[in-house]
């Protein structure tokens, strides 16, 4: 485990700098990190915000890629604002990409706002990730809310980026904390191409609150190959990953869907909130990303159109999806249509959106 | 992706595929093998069915000499015969099931006999094979199906590479059965089957290569390793340009399976990696495994079984390894929290002997050992949640108690108890459902009911020794054993048997507990003979004994008619056509001509003749309905969901569903609405027992006006459940919170003078828990609580047995009748010449009580009383099935035709009007 030093005077997120990433591999920083931290508490009191790192033995000499550096904020969200009112969301505080020695900051991407879905953080095969976490609740809630965690599917971390607490993981309890910011370490290794759910582990008890809008989607591309897509003519075809216009990522919950797209040309992330109005461009390429979560068994349908069941030669038109499952496919637009959950529940509580097309 | 290593794949998978083809259609097929095989049923130490290899000629398995769950794995190659012969040791029917390669072909040996199942491997697969009446209590097992040429699933390496498997490069596999909210696991090494028993640790070293088994039955699923991913299974002929990568698969159906192969920690190294069900409600209800994937080493990748039917429970012999107590969550009255060995258990010749514990809802265990339940016998969503445990066991295994879901659902769970002392069960849905576990250190005298309690409530260290403690035994004992009833047609006295058995109580004392509860609540009690009202009421009064049991059907519940005008029992409607199980909560359109009625353990609401008690239809409505009501203004009806998150309205006149009206926002913990009312304008007013809220919704429009808190007695889960509406005023009867708040019509908490202003009614400002004293003079544990039409008096039933009357004008309890025990329902209906009856049912008696809450129509409710009782037994009733037990208990819903509460009495057409006074057809001038 690896501590390291924050010079800041609050707690007060606003004012947190960037995460400080040094070589995990020295055993001297380490021990010197250990001093600081010590000291740290000595010297500095309440007022010190405190970073823990995931230390890990992740094989990452093949690396190519890039390097993300990502720190989220989990927060509650305001009753004021849409989607509010007991719900907890991630907040997107900093994207910075790193290639060698170029920094890209892609923050202003992103909603401001913490979203439900949280950002969703696009990434290619061959990248890595460092995600640090910070505890944003209302001090008030930290007896109940006393930790929160970023549990990541798909992609490769070892154990101290489980996201898990110690009870589960017999390591440590991988979380972000009130004091204590937590980083997490992702390899997005060759065979992790595909769209995953992230989500917290470790609030309230040790499923955490997934189900309370602590989630968001990874989209790890495989800019090598193309997509395979179903368009406008009904026929196979086989698009480059810079002709998907936009991605919608929708997550199918127990009483609605919740929205959030990505204009590929633009790059922006715009929030759609609960059971959304996607809007196409006619013949454009959209990547729809479904992830299921909560209790229910859902049967998706979008009226009108057809598309290829991932791993396989078939086309469909429905798709049974469980909790925290994937289903992502392409269509290419070409008319109005609906999409919605064709199940008993899912009808009687109206889950359903629009899918508008304009010419 | 590297995309030639995937078509070199594709390539194996063509050839495979060829190689198959030839094979069926060759003489290939001559090279499989006829396998023999003799199981047998068993039934398992703790009541759980298994089962048992006996021999199998064909394979050289190593397989385990007891009966076990999973049942043994049963291993073939594609075109094998396989010959099974299954002897059934246990007293129910067992059959063998295996979907797409054994279905509907022999039928279940029955209790003692034997069977015989012949079938040919004809698809290469993992398959369950299971008993299709009792599978979910252990009798389920897999079918392997490897390929001739020996290859199995592909799996992806750290480098992104899919490397083709045969079965002899596994290291492992292993089966893990997804059943209610519990993993049954075994795993299979070097020909060695070792059954893994409940979540278990499973054990690999760094890079060995296993292949998982992961099977379902009844229940969906989604399956979750952590840190892993594998390849989703395609079928050959579908197999498309890129393979799906995947690290959550559903299982569905009635029975499903899914199988892959990972190299343990290629990637991501050596952990303790978390395994689980990603159904939010069984992840809360602990199904959970985890695959421990270790550096090599002298000890490396051993695995460790979870707690087993073999182990640490009473009676069982082994007594060191962690035992399983389980329980099936049933619709059968008083039982909904069965023991698996219950009939052992209560059977006077039985291991128990003489105890005579009767009820079947009670274990015992040793320290350390798991309770588990599932939902095998049951038609409706639960919860399994702690209503009391011992005071220490919240700190000492704070990750489990307390135990809860956030949400109703299907399915079970399964927790280990580590700390000695009671614990008690319940459904926060169904809340008198109960099942009891007691941990029982076995160095201590007596069996342990600890130093203290916790309740769900938020009351902390409850000595065991008070009364409070004592009386929540009681009403265990009562309401999970039928015999311990009051039945009003049997001359004899009332007798509740309880264990005659030592117990261990606050600061050690050890006592009788037989004795304790016979000194504290009495024995053998005279009940009252059974009287008619002097005054006739007005038209017919329907009762849902919820828990009569008839001759055509396998759920409980009827409907009782009363006739009013002579106060006998007209009819009794059990709709054995559509097994009407458990009706619960009944209204009547504007015309008085169709009754709706719910089925609380089921999703039905069904429409009745109220002429003649015909079935006019029936649907599906959603999880758990508890009340119907319509609205005042339209005659809409309105279905409160009570296991979910909504309202379902259905216009008047028919009997589709159009529309919900969520009782929450998207995405907030569901609010799971109990007994609605609504105001005369239309505002629908839930009591919200997740939420632990009062709702008030635009009826109208859907929109929610206000979700103030429920409760003030106490901290937490005040449990709201029922609702009345007097004139500007909402009372909001709380179940664990024993108060009522009062609210105005916009959700504006109300003050009570009398309760130093708060804004809630104390029904239990009189009672000290220890001492027990001033309890008759509560009303502890209040469900439904009407307001009269005038809007002048609320009649509370409280399930602690006793009826209080709660004047609106002072907002306080004028009075307190004595109740029967479970007394649950009350409604008013109009008494002949003036003034109202309130009916009162109970859930454990067989009478309803007719309550007069002005006899002398002074307008002052202290002198309410009791006018009369009736028994609500009567098999000369006219009837469409015949009552074989339980006659007449039950009393749950009550409903008086015509209705005549303010807001809907107006609307009553004319013939209906005739027999009421001028008051009674405007009771708010």
């Amino acid at each position: 485990m690896k501590y390291i030093f924050y010079s800041v005077d609050s707690n007060c997120p606003q004012h947190v700098p960037k995460a400080v990433i040094s070589d995990h591999k020295s055993k001297s920083k380490r021990l010197l990190s250990i001093w600081i931290l010590i000291v740290s508490i000595f010297l500095s009191g309440t007022s010190t915000v405190l970073a823990r790192e995931a230390e890990d033995r992740l094989d990452t000499k093949s690396k190519q890629g890039k390097l993300h550096l990502i720190e989220l904020w989990a927060e509650k969200i305001p009753a004021g604002i849409e989607g509010g009112n007991d719900l907890f969301a991630y907040r997107m505080a900093s994207h910075v990409i790193k290639k060698r020695n170029n920094e890209t900051d892609i923050t202003s991407r992103y909603s401001m706002q913490p979203t439900i879905p949280g950002p969703t953080i696009i990434i290619d095969e061959g990248d890595e990730v460092r995600l640090t976490l910070k505890h944003v609740f209302d001090p008030g809630n930290s007896a109940t809310l006393e930790q929160v965690s970023v549990h990541v599917h798909g992609v490769h971390y070892d154990i101290h980026s489980d996201g898990t607490i110690e009870y589960i993981n017999l390591v440590a309890d991988e979380s972000a904390t009130p004091t204590m910011s937590y980083t997490y370490h992702w390899v997005a290794a060759p065979g992790t191409a595909g769209t995953w759910p992230y989500h917290d582990h470790n609030m309230i008890t040790l499923n955490g609150a997934e189900d309370r809008g602590l989630y968001g989607a990874v989209i790890v591309n495989d800019k090598k190959s193309k997509i395979l897509a179903l368009n406008k003519a009904g026929k196979l075809q086989r698009v480059p990953l810079s002709r998907i216009q936009k991605e919608y990522v929708l997550f199918i919950g127990d009483d609605a869907f919740w929205g959030t797209e990505i204009n590929n040309k633009n790059r922006r992330h715009t929030p759609l909130w609960e059971n959304p109005t996607l809007l196409a461009q006619e013949k454009s390429f959209v990547r729809f990303h479904l992830i299921a979560l909560g209790n229910n068994t859902h049967n998706f349908k979008l009226n009108h159109y057809e598309w290829t069941d991932p791993g396989t030669n078939l086309v469909i038109s429905e798709k049974i999806i469980g909790p925290l499952e994937k289903h992502v496919f392409v269509v290419q637009a070409r008319g109005d249509s609906q999409y919605w959950d064709d199940t008993f529940i899912g009808n009687s509580l109206n889950m359903k959106g629009d899918f508008n097309v304009i010419p | 992706m590297k995309s030639i290593i995937f078509w070199l794949n594709k390539k194996t998978m063509t050839a495979l595929m060829a190689f198959m083809t030839a094979m069926l259609f060759s003489s290939i097929a001559l090279a499989a093998t006829t396998h023999t095989i003799n199981i047998t049923a068993e039934t398992l130490p703790n009541g759980q069915l298994g089962y048992k290899m006996i021999s199998h000629d064909g394979s050289t398995q190593n397989y385990p000499a007891e009966a076990i769950i999973p049942g043994p794995t049963l291993f073939a190659q594609l075109g094998d015969t396989i010959n099974i012969t299954l002897t059934n040791n246990t007293g129910v029917p067992v059959g063998l099931n295996i979907p797409g390669i054994l279905e509907n072909a022999a039928e279940a040996a029955a209790g003692g006999g034997s069977q015989n199942y012949s079938f040919t491997a004809n698809q290469a697969g993992t398959y369950p094979y299971y008993d299709d009446g009792s599978g979910l209590l252990g009798l389920f097992g897999a079918l392997i199906v490897n390929a001739v040429d020996g290859s199995v699933q592909s799996y992806i390496d750290g480098d992104g590479s899919i490397i083709p498997t045969d079965a002899a490069d596994l290291d492992k596999e292993y089966i893990m059965f997804m059943v209610g909210s519990t993993f049954w696991g075994a795993e299979i090494a070097s020909g060695t089957q070792t059954p893994l028993w409940t979540n278990p640790v499973l054990g690999a070293t760094l890079n060995e290569v296993v292949r998982f088994h992961v099977l379902s039955l009844e229940h969906d699923h989604t399956f979750h390793l952590h840190a892993h991913r594998w390849l989703d299974e395609v079928d050959p002929v579908h197999q498309g340009f890129s393979p799906h990568i995947i690290d959550v698969k559903i299982l569905t159906g009635k029975a499903d399976s899914h199988a892959f192969t990972v190299k343990a920690g290629t990637g991501v190294g050596a952990g303790m990696w978390h395994l689980h069900c990603h159904v939010v409600s069984h992840m809360e209800s602990n199904m959970a495994a985890r695959f421990r994937v270790d550096e090599p080493g002298a000890a490396s990748g051993v695995s460790v079984a979870g707690a087993t039917p073999y182990g640490a429970i009473l009676l069982s012999s082994n007594q060191s390894d962690p035992g399983l107590v389980t329980f099936e969550i049933s619709d059968e009255p008083g039982s909904w929290f069965r023991s698996a060995r219950s009939d052992a258990i209560v059977d006077p010749a039985g291991p128990l002997g003489a105890l005579n514990i009767k009820t079947r809802s009670l274990e015992v265990m040793a320290p350390g050992s798991s309770a588990h339940f599932i939902m095998s016998d049951t038609r409706a969503v639960h919860t399994i949640t702690t209503l009391i445990w011992p005071s220490d066991a919240d700190s000492e295994n704070k990750h489990d108690i307390p135990f809860d879901q956030t949400k109703a659902y299907r399915g079970g769970g399964i927790v280990q108890l580590n700390t000695p002392g009671l614990y008690v069960f319940t459904c926060k849905i169904h809340p008198y459902m109960f099942g009891a576990v007691i941990v029982d250190d076995p160095s201590t005298e007596g069996l342990d009911l600890g130093e203290a309690i916790d309740l769900v409530t938020g009351i902390h260290d409850l000595p065991t020794t008070s009364d409070l403690a004592t009386r929540l035994l009681r009403t265990f004992f009562v309401a999970t054993t039928q015999e311990n009833w009051q039945d009003y047609t049997s001359p004899a006295p009332w007798h509740a048997d309880y264990p005659d058995v030592n117990v261990r109580l606050s600061g050690g004392a050890v006592l009788n507990l037989q004795a304790v509860l016979e000194s504290r609540y009495g024995q053998d009690i005279v009940l009252g003979p059974l009287s008619k009202p002097v005054t006739p009421g007005i038209g017919e009064v329907w009762i849902n004994t919820q828990f009569e049991k008839t001759a055509s059907k396998t759920k409980p519940g009827t409907i009782t008619v009363l006739d009013t005008t002579n106060w006998t029992v007209k009819r009794k409607i059990a709709l054995p056509g559509i097994n009407m199980n458990h009706p619960h909560n009944m209204w009547v359109d504007r015309n008085q001509a169709t009754v709706f009625q719910t089925q609380w353990f089921d999703n039905k609401l069904t429409f009745i003749n109220q002429s003649n008690g015909q079935m006019i239809d029936n649907i599906q409505i959603g999880d758990s309905p508890s009340h119907v009501m319509t609205m005042p203004d339209s005659d809409d009806i309105t279905v409160a969901i009570n296991g979910e998150n909504r309202i379902v309205t259905i216009p008047a006149g028919t009997t589709t569903p159009v529309s919900s009206i969520p009782t929450q926002l998207p995405g907030q913990v569901p609010a799971n609405p109990h007994g609605h009312w609504i105001t005369p304008e239309g505002k629908i007013v839930t009591p919200n027992i997740n939420s632990s809220d009062t709702g008030f919704y635009d009826g109208h429009s859907g929109q929610i006006i206000a979700r103030p808190a429920a409760g003030g007695n106490f901290s937490h889960g005040p449990h709201p459940i029922a609702i009345g509406v007097g004139n500007n005023r909402i009372y909001a009867a709380n179940l664990l919170d024993h108060s009522l708040n009062v609210y105005d019509f916009d959700g504006n908490p109300v003050p009570v003078t009398a309760n130093g202003g708060k804004p809630y009614i104390n029904l239990i400002a009189s009672y000290d828990p220890v001492s027990g004293d001033g309890a008759a003079n509560s009303g502890i544990l209040p469900i439904q609580t009407p307001v009269d039409p005038t809007g002048r008096v609320v009649v509370t039933a409280n399930t602690g047995g006793s009826i209080t009357i709660v004047d609106t004008s002072t907002n306080t309890v004028v009075a307190v009748l004595p109740c029967d025990p479970g007394c649950h329902g009350a409604n008013f209906g109009a008494k002949a010449g003036g003034g109202y009856y309130a009916y009162i049912t109970s859930k454990f008696s067989n009478r309803l009580i007719v309550v007069d809450p002005d006899p002398n129509d002074d307008g002052d409710f202290s002198d309410a009383a009791i006018a009369g009782t009736i028994a609500m037994a009567d098999n000369s009733a006219t009837t469409d099935d015949a009552v074989v037990s339980l006659a007449g208990m039950g009393g749950q819903g009550v409903l008086a035709i015509p209705n005549v509460y303010n807001g809907w009495v107006q609307q009553l057409p004319p013939e209906w009007q005739a027999g009421l006074t001028e008051a009674q057809r405007n009771p708010v001038p």
